[in-house]
């Protein structure tokens, strides 16, 4: 980085890219694609994304800079599959599911892996209301959720 | 946070794991939960949030209790 006194907007600028990219595409930019958005070099960016990640912004891939989660977006293909007009996007659980609608407020079907391994259930937000039935279980109490951001 | 269809099939999850069952919502009030974490996590200016306003979002729904608390009180 140039100067440290820029990195705070910087980091945030990058947060920005990365959640409109998300929102526009569903799928994580990688470091090259924010680079060239922030018209920085891909190992700044990198730097960025490793911040970020530090301050639990978004959670990188271990040992990487490719982006496994900016809640509610997933980086990866999940249980949780969101359609929002034609966009897919992968949510990491069903609390993240429900809140990429709340997040981009737009209605949305959600089809979620049966844990008890049974036919895909599905919900509808529709108008702001969610239709859709089921019982959503919180493993882990909110004390240890950093504990394991993917198992929680 | 995983939906399951029914409680058996929750209970019958927790048994096959040996894990002890967490926090079980219903679908509104974790769509509820959702729209007041989530409504500004597109805004440039939201940077994050302290556990203090994370457990006040909780406690807006409901949500109170250990479960819902930070160990750092």
């Amino acid at each position: 980085m140039s100067t440290t006194d820029s990195v705070p907007e910087r980091l945030w600028e990058a947060r920005a890219v990365i959640y409109s990219h998300f929102a526009a595409t569903g799928q994580a930019p990688t470091p090259a694609e924010t680079a060239a958005i922030l018209q920085a070099p891909v190992a700044d960016v990198v730097d960025l994304y490793n911040e970020l990640h530090a301050r639990h912004a978004i959670l990188l891939e271990a040992n990487s800079s490719t982006i496994r989660m900016a809640n509610p977006f997933s980086g990866i293909p999940t249980g949780f599959q969101v359609m929002i007009g034609t966009t897919q996007y992968w949510a990491n659980c069903i609390w993240d599911a429900l809140g990429i609608p709340a997040a981009l407020y737009r209605d949305a079907d959600i089809i979620v892996a049966d844990p008890a391994g049974g036919t895909p259930l599905r919900l509808q937000v529709r108008d702001g209301q969610v239709r859709g039935a089921g019982f959503v279980h919180f493993l882990l109490p909110f004390s240890r959720w950093y504990d394991d951001l993917v198992e929680t | 946070m995983l939906l399951f269809r029914s409680e058996d099939d929750l209970g019958n999850w927790c048994q096959q794991r040996g894990a002890t069952r967490g926090a079980t919502l219903t679908v509104t009030q974790t769509w509820v939960l959702a729209q007041r974490w989530y409504y500004n996590r597109l805004d440039p200016a939201f940077h994050g949030r302290s556990i203090a306003e994370a457990e006040a979002v909780f406690a807006s729904v409901g949500l109170e209790g250990a479960f819902w608390q930070s160990a750092a009180r």
